[in-house]
This record gives structure tokens, C-alpha cells and sequence, in this order.
């Protein structure tokens, strides 16, 4: 199937084809760029580096009801989730985080063995709609973690701003047959291929930052005791401002909300973070990750060590949010740079 | 005097004190802050040599507050043998007076702890510059006169100092830390209290109570509870703080509105009196919550009730901490 160009002024047009979608866009609130459900195409954002938090809170919010029950005399009547048919598109997705999506898959799957159906529904259930990164940030590295600021592989449809237009590929099949039926869209020229061509290529060489998953993933292999933990503790204030913002960090508590008078409840999960102590804190009260030292580990290890030998993939994909945002500018470039140095 | 001459005058005397200390050694470690990695950044760093004190720096965006790493200890401040190591903690104003309120709390030993005073000159405001240069990357941040000039891929944009530093330094009146009980070295100043009208207080305090609960709502409704307001704050030290408490479990845990303003509110309760303005918490929120307000709001009540100011004296006990029969009650109802 040919490329087509969808012209900014037809957003709305566009939009308006994804009528049986709940339709969750890049939108500013307070100078915030957020993915959340729209109702009018103008509250889309356009032009925006990368939304704050990853658009994994659409599928993975911060808090989710897993299941309702209430009390019948002694028996206990359990109400599953029945809007998991739902369907969402995600416009405007960068290929990092469209990228994570099949990461957090994973987890939620673990290789078919233990599957989380609310998850994996509402991802099947899913059009994600990526946009190519023209300008990466200083603190992007997609490239190093199996990505690329125009991979299109992990979307639906695929879309490269070309100033006034954006040129829509479709990538997947569910794609395609949307795309077959907005007629309406005109046919990409060369000269537009051409451009996106170019586009890709300064895309790729903005990105500045290099790192060796493999060796990386190697060398932590034989340095759990390394002092370097101390180091990368050392300014760490331990919130968890690394895990909220990670396209890829899938950690949830699971919580009870139980209203006594009514004998009604609701079990929730909320996004959690192995830096908080009381993560792995242990129902006898030991905890096997009592400082920051083993806390600050774990996330480096789970992401670059655990999670590569269990999917094959290193658990990361480079989006630079924990980077940009984190409190005390503890560096994960630098981290990463500094565990390459370690002789093995 | 320019900012950038300012800058540079108050990091060679800082140098040159810790250099003094750990050569002296009167102290194991000297912490600090050093270069940060972004435009707009610092890190705080532990330092243990006196060659390595060049690494120390002093700008306008050092605005961890270093105490917080005092209590607990990290580990690079603890010694298997020794146990607790003597620190000196680069000091502006607001961290010292963090030290010197934790002591009065009972959570540090001063005579392990030297504050190496410096007269603080603001801290860059810059999840404000942040949301005013919008969807555009920053590169590049320097200061020149009285001017911070914010370069990135075609652009550039200047703010001028005085307006774009934090709302707690433009009301701060201890600027460097309060010297006690000796534990001042460098730049310190002998201050028993400070005067304050509040007057940026005012447009709040004027509001209904439903016109501030609903300010209040927009403010904080963007959280995503991540705590790094908690983590960054001097003083919130407790082991498991009440939001995390689940024997019995005392407030919600998830973000519903109801639970983020429970968690801010009573924080803030609990920084009544304890508040040392250090902004920390404004500066630190990943989704550019200004905290200011609520800030503001424990200060003025600690100073107005109870005529206290947290952190300009080890002697003096505070609010929270004591009881006088003379305190104003008037919430009580008389018995007829």
C-alpha cells in the first residue's frame, strides 16, 4: 500500500473516522503534555518533543479497578471488568513509547504463562497511530535499546510531519484497512517520501548518546557487589519519579477499597516503584533491599540484566524521560557510561 | 556585581573552607553540590579529599537541599568502624537552618556536622522557565548581569533574575545560615528572628473557603503521587510515612483527587513550624507543581501563632514540640 499525506487543516477530518474509538491524543494541561481522551480534534497538540508521562497510562493507568464485589450474606458476588471491549486509538505516539508497548507485553504475558487479560485486551483492543521524532532530545538513546526516532514497526499507522502534512504510512493490517477506507487522503508524491527520507536520517544522527546494551548487560552480570552502587545511590533521594515516567516500568500494588457500611469493595492496582522501601519490604519486616544502594541497583538490573534475559530485549527504550526529569539529576547516561568502564 | 562574579566569589570561598576542614580534619566528608548533567541542573555529591574540593560548585539551580541526605545518614556518610563520620554540608541559608531544625528534633548530633555558610543569591525558578519555553528543548542556560539566557535550537530567550527565582527566595530573608552552637563555619549570620508580612499571601487568604479548595484542587490535581516532594524535603524523615502506613491503612493510596490532596494537606500539616523554605519540593515535582503556596501558608501560621520561625535557633523549642498554658486556644469551646 502507497503512502498517502493527511494535511494538518484535516485532523479533525481524520478524527472523526475513529467514531467507535475512544480517541487519546497528546493534549496541554497546565504546560503538561499528556495523553488523554479528547472529545474535540483542536485539543490536540501537534507540535510537542515527547509527552511527560508515557502514553503506557492509557492501557496501564495509575490507579485501575481489577474488580468489584459486593457481599450476599456470606457469599461473595465478584463483578469482572466489562468495558474491556472498549477500543483506543493513540495518536501521536513516539516510536520509543509505541516501542514499549510490546515490552510491557511481555510482562504482562510472561511468555504465555501468566497473563494478565485486563492488560492484553485493552492491548489488543488498541490502533496506535505513531508519529516519527524529528528533533530527539539531548537525552535520547533509542538507538542503543533496539529502537530508532523513525521506527515504524511497533505502530498501526505511521506518520512523519512534514511541516504542513504528515505523510501516513500503514503499517499493520488493522491499519491498512483503516486507511484504505479514508479515501480521501491524496497520494504521497516522491518528492514527500523523499523529504520523510531525510528527515529519518538527521533524526538518527541528532542522537548523540551511545551505549552497549549487550556489553552493559554482560558486565552486570558479575558486578551485583561492585561499588559502584554506592556511587550511583550516592544522590539519589529515592522517589519515584524514574518508575512513573518510564515507558517501560510495569510494578503495580494491588490494594483493597472496602466500604464497611455497604459491604461493597473494590480491588485496585496503582503504579508502584522498586526505590520506595515498602516495595520489597517483607510481611516479617526484613528487607532484602533496605537502602537506596540495593533499591538503585535493582532498577538498573531489572532493566539492563533481568528483564534482557527473560525476553531478550533490554528493558529500556531509550525515551530519556528518568533522565530529564529526575530530582536529583542522577544521570542514567552517565550511570550507564560509567558500568561500561568496569573491567570484567 | 553580576550574578556570574557573585557565583564565582561564593564557590572559591566555599572551596577554600572545605579544602580547610577535611585538610584540618575536622571533618571526614564535605557535602555538596557539583555540575549537573542538563541545562538547569545540579547533583549533590560526597567528597572525602581536599584536592577533589574544585569539584564543588555554586549556581543558581543548587537547589536540593543538602540536610536531606543527613537524615537517615546515606551511606557514604556512615563508616562501618567509626560509625557516623563528621560532615560538613555546604550550606545557603535554608540548608542550614534544615540542620539546625533537625537537630532540635533529635535526629543529628551537631558536633558531627559543621555547616559551611554561604550567602545564598536565589534559586532559578525552572519549572517556571521550563513551561515558558514550552515544547522546545533546552540547551543551554547561562546567566550574564542580571539576566538568565536560555539558548536551544533557534531560539533564545532571556529572563531576568529578581522575577524568575523561586517565590520562597524572593521572601527569604535568611540568607545564609544562622550561626549556632558554633557549628557555623564560612559565611554565617547571628539572626534570632525575622519580620514578614505575607503580603504575597494576601490574594489567597482573601479567597472563600470554596474558592480555595477549588485553587487548591487546580493546583494539585496533576500529581501522580510519585513523592519526590517527600523524598526532596529535609523533613520528612519518617521511616513510613503515613500515606504509606497499611496497619491500619489511615488514607488512600491512589490518585484520585481526594487521596493526592489528603496526602498534600497533611503533609503540609505535619511541616507546620518544621517548614525551613528551602523550595526543594517545588523545584523537584516532575510535573511542575508549585508548591509555594502551601509553603507560605505553614510558615505564616507557625509565625503568627506562635511568633516561630523554624531553624534559626537550637534552644528554642517548637510548636508542635511544646506546650505553654498561655497558648492561644481559642478554638475551645467555654463550658458554661
Amino acid at each position: 500500500m502507497s503512502e498517502k499525506i493527511l494535511n494538518k487543516d484535516q485532523i479533525g477530518k481524520f478524527y472523526n473516522e475513529f467514531s467507535d474509538y475512544n480517541f487519546y491524543a497528546p493534549v496541554n494541561e497546565k504546560g503538561n503534555i499528556l495523553f488523554k481522551k479528547i472529545s474535540n480534534p483542536d485539543e490536540i497538540v501537534l507540535d510537542f518533543l515527547n509527552s511527560k508521562i508515557p502514553p503506557k497510562s492509557v492501557l496501564f493507568p495509575n490507579k485501575e479497578i481489577l474488580f468489584e464485589y459486593e457481599y450476599e450474606g456470606k457469599d461473595v458476588i465478584i463483578k469482572e471488568r466489562d468495558d474491556l471491549d472498549e477500543k483506543y486509538v493513540l495518536f501521536g505516539v513516539r516510536p520509543c513509547d509505541a516501542y514499549s508497548f510490546q515490552l510491557m507485553a511481555n510482562f504482562f504475558s510472561f511468555h504465555g504463562n501468566c497473563e494478565d487479560e485486563i492488560y492484553l485486551k485493552k492491548k489488543e483492543n488498541t490502533l496506535i497511530i505513531g508519529m516519527g521524532c524529528n528533533t530527539p532530545k539531548q537525552t535520547c538513546f533509542c538507538t542503543s535499546v533496539g529502537g530508532n526516532p523513525f521506527k515504524k514497526e511497533d505502530s498501526d499507522i505511521f506518520l512523519v510531519d512534514l511541516g504542513e502534512k504528515y505523510l501516513v504510512e500503514a503499517i499493520s493490517d488493522k491499519g491498512k484497512e483503516l486507511i484504505q477506507k479514508m479515501s480521501w487522503l491524496a497520494d504521497a508524491t516522491n518528492a514527500d517520501k523523499q523529504k520523510a527520507k531525510e528527515l529519518a536520517k538527521k533524526a538518527e544522527e541528532m542522537i548523540t548518546t551511545q551505549i552497549d546494551a549487550e556489553k552493559i548487560n554482560n558486565i552486570l552480570d558479575e558486578n551485583f557487589k561492585h561499588p559502584i552502587w554506592k556511587e550511583v545511590a550516592e544522590s539519589c533521594v529515592g522517589c519515584g519519579t524514574c518508575a512513573f515516567l518510564c515507558p517501560t516500568c510495569t510494578c503495580f500494588d494491588v490494594i483493597e477499597e472496602h466500604d464497611h457500611y455497604t459491604n461493597k469493595g473494590k480491588r485496585i492496582r496503582i503504579w508502584d516503584t522498586c526505590q520506595a522501601p515498602l516495595y520489597s519490604m517483607e510481611t516479617s519486616g526484613h528487607n532484602p533491599r533496605p537502602t537506596k544502594i540495593e533499591r538503585c541497583r535493582n532498577r538498573i538490573m531489572h532493566k539492563f540484566s533481568y528483564y534482557p534475559k527473560n525476553y531478550d530485549l533490554t528493558g529500556c527504550v531509550g525515551c530519556g524521560r528518568c533522565v530529564s526529569y529526575c530530582p536529583a539529576n542522577n544521570d542514567l547516561r552517565s550511570i550507564l557510561k560509567e558500568i561500561e568502564q568496569i573491567e570484567s | 556585581m553580576g550574578l556570574e562574579e557573585d557565583n564565582k566569589k561564593i564557590e572559591e570561598s566555599m572551596r577554600e573552607t572545605a579544602r580547610k576542614l577535611l585538610e584540618d580534619k575536622e571533618v571526614d566528608a564535605v557535602i555538596g553540590y557539583t555540575e549537573g548533567t542538563l541545562p538547569m541542573s545540579s547533583m549533590a555529591m560526597v567528597i572525602t579529599r581536599a584536592e577533589d574540593v574544585d569539584k564543588l560548585i555554586w549556581n543558581n539551580y543548587c537547589y536540593i537541599n543538602l540536610a536531606t541526605y543527613l537524615v537517615p545518614r546515606i551511606a557514604q556518610l556512615v563508616d562501618p568502624e567509626k560509625g557516623d563520620l563528621k560532615v560538613g554540608v555546604i550550606s545557603k541559608g535554608c540548608v542550614g537552618r534544615a540542620i539546625i531544625h533537625l537537630k532540635v528534633e533529635g535526629q543529628l548530633n551537631l558536633d558531627n556536622v559543621k555547616i559551611i555558610g554561604i550567602p545564598c543569591n536565589g534559586i532559578i525558578d525552572r519549572k517556571r522557565i521550563e513551561k515558558e519555553i514550552g515544547q522546545k528543548e533546552i540547551l543551554e542556560v547561562s546567566t550574564s548581569g542580571n539576566e538568565i539566557i536560555v539558548k536551544g535550537r533557534d531560539f533564545e530567550e532571556k529572563f531576568a533574575f529578581d522575577e524568575y527565582i523561586l517565590n520562597v527566595c524572593k521572601q527569604c530573608k535568611v540568607k545564609s545560615p544562622p550561626n549556632v552552637d558554633d557549628a557555623c563555619v564560612g559565611e554565617c549570620q547571628e539572626i534570632e528572628s525575622v519580620s514578614d508580612d505575607y503580603s504575597d499571601l494576601a490574594e489567597f487568604e482573601a479567597l472563600s473557603a470554596e474558592e480555595k479548595w477549588n485553587h487548591i484542587t487546580e493546583l494539585l490535581e496533576q500529581c501522580t503521587k510519585c513523592h519526590a516532594c517527600r523524598e526532596a524535603c529535609p523533613m520528612c524523615y519518617c521511616n513510613l510515612c503515613f500515606v504509606d502506613q497499611n496497619k491500619p491503612i489511615w488514607f488512600g493510596k491512589t490518585t484520585d483527587l481526594s487521596d493526592i490532596i489528603v496526602f498534600h494537606l497533611i503533609r503540609s500539616i505535619h511541616l507546620v513550624g518544621r517548614c525551613v523554605a528551602c523550595g526543594a519540593c517545588t523545584s523537584v515535582c516532575p510535573m511542575g507543581i508549585d508548591l509555594n503556596l502551601l509553603i507560605r501558608k505553614v510558615e505564616r501560621i507557625a509565625k503568627d501563632r506562635f511568633d516561630f520561625t523554624s531553624g534559626l535557633s537550637s534552644k528554642v523549642m517548637p510548636p508542635m514540640m511544646d506546650f505553654s498554658m498561655n497558648d492561644s486556644q481559642e478554638f475551645m469551646l467555654e463550658e458554661d
